[in-house]
C-alpha cells in the first residue's frame, strides 16, 4: 500500500534488460496487462511426462533470450511462454509497436540470414580474412586495414544491423581477431528447438496475422498480440487444464478470455474431469450456481468463469483460491459464498476487474487471508458494530458504502460488516474501512481477550487512521502495548502535528519519530522488559505533548530518551557511544557474539560519521553547559571548543550556484535545514551573550539534536552496501518531516518517499514523510547500488528492497545454536520426506497434501509428477523451497506424529531434539527467528513465517505483497551458518551480506520469477560454502 | 571496546610510511583512534597556454600548499618514469634518483596518430584506467558508434598498465575487471547490453569508489551522452569522492550533451575538480582528438605526493600547486584543488579480482597496518 514517488514511471520494470529496456517500454506497460505468476512456469520441475511439439527459433538460444528480454537462465520450455508474455507486454505502446519489439522482429530475420551461412554442422565458418565480406556486411560493419595487419580492426557500417549483432553477443572481438590473424572464424549458430503448447499449427491456424509464406509460431506471436496473451496465460495452467480449454472451445474462441484467464486463471485446477473449487467438493454446489456451469465440466466451467461481469468472478474465484483451506471453508459456506459475491460484484460493476497492468483482486486476498473467526463460526470484529457503523460512515469511506449502510434496513450483524468490507475490496485505499479493520484485527490478534483494544480506542484509532495508520504497526507488533499507550501516542503525535511554526514542527515530528524508532529496536531486542513496555512506552511519548519551544523540544526530547535509556540500560544518561551499543543489540556472552556485536556497532558509528553528525555527548554538554552559564557558572572555556565541534559540519563543496540550482532543480528541497545548521555559531554568544540569550541559544540545538537521533535509525537499519548513506553527508539533514518541500504532499505520517532522483542539480535524493518502515525506505534508496553480476540484468526494484529488509530488521542474538540446528534439521526433513515420497504412495500422498498449501496449481502437478519417480525428484529436490521444505516437515510432524521420525536421520534427529527441547524446536520459535516481516499481508512488522503460496504483484499494493511472500531466505541462511559451523549471533553480520550478494546474482525475467532468487540464493550459498565469497567480516565472525 | 580508524586517506595510496612506529592516540570520549598522516598524492599536468605539456620540471619547481600551509614533497614522478624517493620515501625499496636535471621543454601536442600513440604508450605504464560506459536510452541511437570509439581507445592505450571496463544505466555492470589483458577488454566492450534509464553518477560514484583501492595513477574515463535521471546521489559527492582519493575523472561526450547546460556544467566542473577534462565531439564518430588528448594527458602527468603536515581541519582541505623558477609562471598548472578527510575505503578486491561483485562492507574496517599512524 505504499506508493512511491520515486519514479511514476516505473510501474512495471524489465528485470533482464536486452533491448527490452529501449525507450518507452515503461510506458507501454502502462497500457498493457500485467502477467502474474511467472513462477509455475518458472519452477524449473522435470518436464510433463507427455511429449511437447516442438517449435524452431532462428539462432541460438543465448542470442535469443538476449534480445527477447529474457533470462539466460530460463529453459528451454520457458521460452515461447516468456517470449509470449515480454511481446505483449513490451512490444505495443499507444496502437503502434516499440522498439523492443520492432527489434526482435528484426532480430530474427537478422537470425534468418545468418542462419543462410551455417554449414552442414550449423557453423558459420570463414576460412580466411578473404572470404569474410559477406559475413561482415551482414554483421552490419566493415573492416577497416589489411588482412593480417594487427592494427586492422572493424568499425561499424549499417548501425541496424551493428546493434542487432552485439546486442544479440555475437563474437565480434574473435572475428576481429581471427581477422587480424588471417585465420579462420568459426561460430556455432545452430537453430534452437523450443516446446511449444499444443501444435505449432494451432496457433498459426488461431493467428488473425495474415502473413505472406509460411510462418511459424514463433512469428505468430511476434505479432499477434492476442495469441500472445493466450499463450501466457494457458502456459501457467495445469496440462489437464489446458487441455480442457483447447478442447472446449479452440484456441482463437478462448481469446476474448485471455486476459481473465492471465490475471486471475493461475489457481484452476482440474483434475480427472473436474475443477477443483476452492472449499472442496462440498462446495461444488455454491460455485455450480455462482458460475452457472458444473464443476464437473470443466472447460464450460472456465469460460464462464472467465466471462462473468468483467473479470470479478474469476478474480473472487482466485483470491478464495489463495487462503488456506481452513479459511476457504469458512467463505464457501452458504449462503455466505454467494452473498459475498453479490455485494462484490456490485461494488465493482462500475469498472472491470482485467483492468490495468495488475490484478484488482489483493485487498480481497488481503482480507480473506487475515479474517478471523469467533469460536461460533461468526466474524471476530474490533470494537462492535456500531462503531463499525460510524467507520463505513466516515468521509473516508467510499460514497457506494456509506449509502449501503446508510440504507440498509437492517445493518446489524458481523455477516454484514463482513459484506461491506468485501464491497470495500473493489475500492483502492491506503486508509478506508477494510484497512481500518484489518490493522486493527491485526492489533487485536496478539492480545488475550480481556486485553484487547476498547471501544473506545477503537474509535480513536479507527477517527485517526488516515493519519497515523502506518504507525499503528507498533502495536500489532508489541501487544503488550495497552489502551493507555495508544491514546498516549496519538496525544502526542497530534500534539507534535499540530504545531503551527514549521521548523519546529519538523524537528518535532523528526525526534518523536526518531525516539519511538529507538524503542522498537530497543523491544524487537528484547531490552525492554516486557512489564516494561507501556510504562516506557508512555514516558517516551508523553514529553512531546505540549512543546512549544526549540527548548522545550530539546529537553522533551532528551527526556523521552533518557526514560527509555533507564529502562533498558538502567542508566538514563547513557554517552553516545553507549548508545549505539545498546541499539546495536544485547550484551553477547560468546565470542563470536561480541565480535558480530561490535562490527554492528562500529558500521552505526561510521554512518553517523559519514553523515557528520554532531554527538549527542557534546549536543547535551552544550545544552547543560549554556544554561550552566546562564545561572552564572564560568564554564565558557569549556563551552568554546564543543560549540566550535558544530560548525564542523560543512556542506558539500558547490558545482551549481545557486542560481543555477534554481533554475534545474525548481522543485527540489534547497537543503535548508543543513544550511541553516552550517550558520549556527553559538561561540558569540557564549562569548557576551545575556543569561536570556544563553537561554535561548540551547534551542539552536534541537534540530541538531533531531538529526542525530534520526541518524540513529538510519545507521541500525543501514542496508548491506548502503553508498547514499556513506556518501551523502545531508541525506539524514534532509529527511523532510514537516514534507515542506513539495507543495501539496501532507502524508507526514505516511512511509517516506524518496524523492529527487534523476535530478542532477537537486542536491541528492532525500526521503520526505516519517519514519515509519524505514527499513523498506532506505533499502528502495540503495538497493540501485547493487551491481547485477549478469550481463544485462537490473535490480528487481520489487524484490529486492523486501529481501534487503528481511535481511536487516531481523536480528539473531537471542537465537541459540538448537534453534540455529533445528531450522537445519526441518529443512532436511522435507527433504527426506520427498524422497521417501518417490518410493512410497501413501507419503507421496501426505506430502503432496501439505505441499498443495503452498503450491500453485501448475507446480503442483509438476512436483506431483515428479515424485513418482527416484531420479526426478532427485531433479526435483533444488526447486524446492526452503520454506516449503521446512513446512512440509513441521506439518509432518504435527499431522502424522507417530511417522515424523521414519523420514530418516534428519527426522530422528529433529525428533530427539524436539523431546529435549520442545520450545526451541517448534515451529512456531523457528518461525519467529528466521521469518520475515509482513507489514502489507498481516499488517506487522513481527518476524514469521507464514506458509503462503507466492503472490503477484497487485494493482494497489505496490511490490509488498510480492516481497512479503517469500519466506526463504532467511531459513537457507540459518541452515547455510549451521552447517559451516558459525554462531547464530554471525547472522547479523552474514545475512546482510549474503542477501546483497544474492540479489546481484538474480537473473529473472520479470516481477514473479521466484525461481530466479532461489537460483540466485543456492549459488550464492554454494559459492559461500566454497569460500568463493570475500566477505569482510569472515575475520570477525569465525567460525565456532 | 572496538577501535575505530579513522584515516586522512587520500588518493587511495596508503602507503607504508619508513618514518616513526606507528602511536595511535585514543581519543577517549569516542574511543577511537584519529590517523592524522598518511600520503597525498597529487596528479598534476602542466600545459603551457597552447596546451602543450611541459615536461622536465623538477620537484623544486613545484610549491604545494595545504590550506595555506607549505607542505614537502615526499615523492615525486614525471610520466611513466620511476619515481624518486624524497626523503621520508613513500616506497623505500626504490632507489632515490633524482630527478633528471632537463630544463623545461615542450612538447609539441601530440595528435592522435600512430606515432603520438606509440610515444604515450611506455608513459602508461602504472595507470588503471577504468572504462565507464553509458549503455542508456539515451545512447541508444549512437550506441554501436560509441562501442567503436571505446574500442579504438582500448586499442589506442594498449600498453598501458590495466583497464577495466564498465557499463551503465540504472545499475552498474562491471563487465570486465581491470585486467591487463586488451581482449577481455574488447570483449566486455562488445558485449555491452543496451539499458533503460541512466544513472550516470550512482555509478560513477560506485567506480571511483572501486579506484580509489588502488595505488598509482587512476583516472575514469566516462563516455555519456549526458543527461541523468535515475541517481540518487549527486554529482558533488562523487566528485568530492573522487578528489579525496585522487581519482581523476576525465568525460568523453558529445555536442549533443553540451547543448544541454546542466550536463556540460557538471562534466566540466566535475572533470576539472578531479584533475580531469571534459570533450565534447561533434559525434562518435570524432573522438580521436578526445583520446589522443587522454592518453597524453596520462602521459604527462607529474605524481607527487607529500604527508599533510599538522592541520586541525577536518572538513576540506584546500591544495594549491604553484610552479617555482625562472619563466614557470607562465604555465598553467592542472590538478584536483583539494580534498576530504575520508574515512578508508575498506579493501575490496572486485577491481582486480574479476570478481564482478562488490565485495566490500560499508562499514569500517580496522586498519591493516599499512598506514602510518600518529597521535
Amino acid at each position: 500500500m505504499k506508493h512511491s514517488l520515486r519514479s511514476s514511471t516505473l510501474v512495471l520494470v524489465s528485470l533482464f534488460c536486452a533491448s527490452a529496456c529501449i525507450p518507452a517500454s515503461a510506458e507501454a506497460a502502462e497500457g498493457a496487462q500485467g502477467f502474474p505468476e511467472q513462477a509455475d512456469i518458472q519452477a524449473g520441475h522435470p518436464a510433463p511426462s507427455a511429449p511437447r511439439a516442438m517449435a524452431t527459433i532462428p539462432g541460438p538460444l543465448r542470442s535469443f533470450l538476449r534480445m527477447a528480454g529474457i533470462s539466460q537462465e530460463a529453459r528451454p520450455e520457458e521460452v515461447l511462454p516468456l517470449l509470449a508474455r515480454n511481446v505483449s507486454l513490451l512490444g505495443y505502446q499507444a496502437g503502434g509497436e516499440t522498439e523492443y519489439l520492432i527489434l526482435l522482429r528484426r532480430y530474427v530475420e537478422f537470425a534468418r540470414e545468418l542462419r543462410a551461412q551455417v554449414d552442414a554442422q550449423d557453423t558459420i565458418h570463414v576460412d580466411s580474412c578473404d572470404d569474410a565480406g559477406k559475413l561482415i556486411i551482414v554483421l552490419g560493419y566493415q573492416f577497416k586495414g589489411n588482412c593480417g595487419d594487427k592494427d586492422a580492426y572493424l568499425v561499424t557500417a549499417n548501425a541496424e544491423r551493428a546493434f542487432l549483432t552485439v546486442d544479440s553477443a555475437f563474437p565480434l572481438t574473435r572475428l576481429e581477431e581471427a581477422l587480424q590473424n588471417h585465420t579462420p572464424f568459426s561460430y556455432s549458430f545452430p537453430a534452437t528447438e523450443a516446446p511449444v503448447l499444443f501444435r505449432e499449427q494451432d496457433w498459426v491456424g488461431a493467428s488473425s496475422w495474415r502473413h505472406k509464406g509460411a510462418a511459424t509460431v514463433v512469428d505468430v506471436l511476434l505479432h499477434d498480440v492476442d495469441l500472445d496473451r493466450l499463450y501466457w496465460a494457458l502456459s501457467k495452467e495445469d496440462d489437464e487444464t489446458q487441455m480442457a480449454l483447447h478442447r472446449s472451445r479452440g484456441l482463437r474462441s478462448l481469446i476474448p478470455i485471455a486476459t481473465a484467464l492471465e490475471f486471475y486463471g493461475s489457481q484452476i485446477s482440474v483434475r480427472s474431469g473436474r475443477v477443483l473449487v476452492p472449499g472442496g467438493p462440498r462446495a461444488d454446489a455454491a460455485w455450480e450456481q455462482l458460475v452457472g456451469a458444473s464443476p464437473h465440466s470443466p472447460g464450460e466451467f472456465v469460460e464462464h468463469l472467465c466471462e462473468r461481469d468483467h473479470g470479478w468472478l474469476a478474480a473472487y474465484f482466485d483470491a478464495i483460491s489463495r487462503v488456506n483451506r481452513e479459511q476457504q471453508r469458512h467463505l464457501t459456506e452458504v449462503p455466505r459464498l454467494r452473498l459475498m459475491y453479490d455485494i462484490y460484484r456490485r461494488a465493482g460493476s462500475s469498472s472491470s476487474a482485467m483492468r490495468g497492468v495488475f490484478p484488482r483482486n489483493g485487498d480481497l486476498l488481503v482480507l480473506f487471508d487475515g479474517l478471523r473467526w469467533q469460536p461460533d463460526g461468526t466474524l471476530y470484529i474490533p470494537g462492535n458494530l456500531e462503531i463499525w457503523k460510524e467507520i463505513f460512515n466516515q468521509d473516508s469511506s467510499p460514497k457506494l458504502i456509506r449509502d449501503w449502510v446508510k440504507n440498509a434496513r437492517r445493518w446489524d450483524s458481523p455477516e454484514q460488516l463482513l459484506m461491506t468490507l468485501v464491497a470495500c475490496s473493489t475500492f483502492q485505499s491506503d486508509e478506508g474501512p477494510l484497512q481500518i479493520y484489518m490493522t486493527l484485527s491485526a492489533v487485536d490478534r496478539g492480545r488475550q481477550t480481556q486485553n484487547r483494544l476498547a471501544d473506545g480506542t477503537v474509535r480513536l484509532m479507527a477517527a485517526k487512521f488516515s493519519r497515523y495508520h502506518s504507525w499503528y504497526l507498533a502495536f500489532t507488533e508489541f501487544s503488550a502495548l495497552n489502551d493507555t499507550s495508544v491514546t498516549q501516542f496519538l496525544k502526542a503525535a497530534d500534539a507534535v502535528t499540530d504545531i503551527s511554526a514549521p521548523a519546529l514542527r519538523s524537528n518535532a515530528l523528526g525526534a518523536l519519530q526518531a525516539n519511538i524508532g529507538l524503542w522498537e529496536i530497543l523491544a524487537r531486542q528484547q531490552e525492554i522488559p516486557d512489564a516494561a513496555m507501556n510504562t516506557s512506552w508512555q514516558s517516551m511519548v508523553s514529553p512531546f505533548i505540549g512543546v512549544s519551544t526549540s527548548v522545550q523540544l530539546f529537553d522533551a526530547t532528551r527526556s523521552s530518551l533518557g526514560s527509555m535509556l533507564n529502562v533498558a540500560s538502567g542508566d538514563a544518561n547513557l554517552s553516545q557511544d553507549q548508545i549505539i551499543d545498546l541499539l546495536a543489540g544485547p550484551a553477547q556472552q560468546s565470542d563470536a557474539g561480541r565480535r558480530a556485536h561490535e562490527e554492528i556497532a562500529d558500521r552505526m558509528r561510521g554512518v553517523l560519521d559519514d553523515q557528520r553528525l554532531v554527538s549527542l555527548d557534546t549536543l547535551f554538554a552544550l545544552y547543560d553547559g549554556l544554561d550552566q552559564m546562564a545561572h552564572g557558572s564560568a564554564v565558557k572555556d569549556q563551552l568554546i571548543p564543543l560549540a566550535g565541534s558544530l560548525r564542523e559540519f560543512e556542506m558539500p563543496r558547490a558545482i551549481f550556484t545557486a542560481g543555477e540550482k534554481a533554475a534545474w532543480a525548481p522543485q527540489i528541497y534547497t537543503s535548508r535545514h543543513a544550511e541553516l545548521q552550517v550558520r549556527t555559531d553559538l561561540t558569540r554568544v557564549i562569548q557576551s551573550g545575556s543569561a536570556a540569550q544563553l537561554e535561548a541559544a540551547r534551542g539552536q540545538l534541537t534540530p541538531f539534536l533531531r538529526d542525530t537521533l534520526v541518524g540513529l535509525n538510519y545507521a541500525y537499519y543501514e542496508p548491506p552496501g548502503a553508498q547514499i548513506l556513506r556518501n551523502n553527508p545531508l541525506f539524514v539533514r534532509s529527511h523532510d518531516f514537516g514534507a515542506t518541500s513539495i507543495s501539496g504532499y501532507s502524508e507526514i505520517w505516511d512511509p517516506p518517499s524518496l524523492v529527487g532522483i534523476g535530478v542532477t542539480a537537486g542536491g541528492g535524493a532525500y526521503l520526505i514523510g516519517s519514519l515509519a518502515n524505514l527499513p523498506y525506505a532506505l533499502a528502495s534508496a540503495e538497493d540501485e547500488f547493487i551491481a547485477p553480476e549478469n550481463a544485462g540484468a537490473l535490480v528487481w526494484q520489487g524484490a529486492a528492497p523486501a529481501l534487503l529488509v528481511d535481511a536487516v530488521q531481523p536480528r539473531w542474538w537471542s537465537t541459540t545454536p538448537t534453534e540455529l540446528h533445528a531450522a537445519t534439521l526441518y529443512q532436511r526433513m522435507g527433504e527426506e520426506l520427498l524422497v521417501a515420497a518417490s518410493g512410497n504412495a501413501e507419503v507421496r500422498g501426505r506430502v503432496t497434501d501439505i505441499l498443495a498449501d503452498l503450491m500453485n496449481p501448475r507446480r503442483m502437478e509438476m512436483t506431483d509428477r515428479a515424485l513418482a519417480d527416484a531420479a526426478d525428484t532427485v531433479a526435483l529436490m533444488p526447486r524446492i523451497t526452503p520454506a516449503e521444505k521446512f513446512y512440509l516437515a513441521a506439518q509432518y510432524r504435527r499431522l502424522y506424529p507417530a511417522d515424523a521420525a521414519a523420514s530418516g536421520a534428519a527426522g530422528r534427529e529433529l525428533d530427539a531434539l524436539a523431546r529435549s527441547n520442545p520450545a526451541e524446536v517448534s515451529a512456531e520459535r523457528l518461525s519467529r527467528d528466521f521469518g520475515v516481516p509482513h507489514p502489507t499481508l498481516e499488517q506487522t512488522n513481527a518476524c514469521a513465517i507464514l506458509n503462503v503460496k507466492p503472490l503477484p504483484a497487485f494493482a494497489g499494493e505496490d511490490y509488498g505483497l510480492v516481497g512479503e511472500s517469500w519466506e526463504s531466505s532467511n531459513l537457507y541462511w540459518a541452515r547455510l551458518a549451521d552447517e559451516m559451523g558459525y554462531a547464530p549471533a554471525s547472522l547479523n553480520l552474514l545475512v546482510p551480506e549474503l542477501s546483497r550478494l544474492m540479489i546481484a546474482k538474480i537473473f529473472a525475467t520479470d516481477l514473479d520469477d521466484w525461481p530466479a532468487i532461489l537460483r540466485a540464493m543456492e549459488l550464492t550459498g554454494d559459492e559461500f560454502r566454497q569460500g568463493g565469497i570475500p566477505i569482510a567480516a569472515m575475520t570477525t565472525i569465525s567460525q565456532r | 571496546m572496538k577501535f575505530v580508524l579513522f584515516v586522512a586517506f587520500c588518493s587511495g595510496l596508503v602507503v607504508a610510511a619508513s618514518g616513526g612506529p606507528a602511536t595511535p592516540a585514543q581519543d577517549k570520549s569516542s574511543s577511537r583512534i584519529f590517523v592524522n598522516v598518511v600520503l597525498v598524492q597529487l596528479n598534476v599536468a602542466v600545459t603551457d597556454r597552447h596546451g602543450n605539456y611541459i615536461t622536465g620540471l623538477r620537484p623544486e619547481n613545484f610549491d604545494i600548499t595545504e590550506d595555506k600551509i607549505s607542505e614537502k614533497i615526499a615523492t615525486f614522478e614525471e610520466g611513466g618514469a620511476p619515481g624518486s624517493g624524497m626523503g621520508n620515501a613513500a616506497e623505500p625499496d626504490r632507489s632515490s634518483v633524482s630527478p633528471e636535471a632537463a630544463s623545461p621543454a615542450e612538447n609539441a601536442k601530440d595528435e592522435a596518430g600512430a606515432n603520438a600513440a606509440g610515444a604515450s604508450v611506455s608513459r602508461l605504464a602504472g595507470a588503471s584506467v577504468f572504462i565507464l560506459f553509458d549503455s542508456s536510452d539515451y545512447m541508444y541511437r549512437g550506441f554501436v558508434f560509441a562501442q567503436d570509439a571505446i574500442a579504438g581507445f582500448v586499442r589506442s592505450i594498449e600498453q598501458a598498465d590495466r583497464i577495466a571496463y564498465y557499463s551503465y544505466s540504472r545499475n552498474l555492470s562491471r563487465a570486465t575487471a581491470l585486467t591487463t589483458d586488451r581482449t577481455l577488454v574488447m570483449q566486455g566492450v562488445r558485449s555491452t547490453v543496451a539499458g533503460d534509464e541512466a544513472a550516470l553518477y550512482n555509478c560513477l560514484l560506485l567506480t571511483v569508489r572501486d579506484a580509489a583501492q588502488l595505488r598509482g595513477r587512476k583516472a575514469v574515463v566516462v563516455f555519456s551522452n549526458g543527461p541523468d535521471n535515475a541517481s540518487s546521489v549527486p554529482p558533488e559527492d562523487v566528485e568530492e569522492l573522487a578528489q579525496s582519493t585522487g581519482t581523476i575523472i576525465y568525460i568523453i561526450s558529445t555536442r549533443q550533451a553540451q547543448d544541454d547546460p546542466l550536463s556540460s556544467a557538471v562534466f566540466e566542473r566535475m572533470s576539472k575538480g578531479t584533475g580531469g577534462k571534459a570533450y565534447f565531439a561533434k559525434d562518435w564518430r570524432d573522438e580521436n582528438l578526445a583520446f589522443a588528448s587522454i592518453r597524453e594527458d596520462l602521459a604527462h602527468l607529474y605524481t607527487i605526493s607529500y604527508y599533510p603536515k599538522p592541520n586541525p581541519n577536518r572538513g576540506w582541505r584546500t591544495i594549491s600547486v604553484k610552479l617555482v623558477g625562472k619563466d614557470l609562471g607562465k604555465y598553467h598548472v592542472r590538478t584536483r584543488d583539494g580534498y576530504r578527510l575520508q574515512e578508508q575505503i575498506p579493501t575490496a578486491s572486485q577491481a582486480t579480482s574479476g570478481q564482478a561483485s562488490e565485495t566490500d562492507f560499508s562499514g569500517k574496517q580496522p586498519s591493516t597496518g599499512s598506514s602510518q599512524e600518529h597521535p
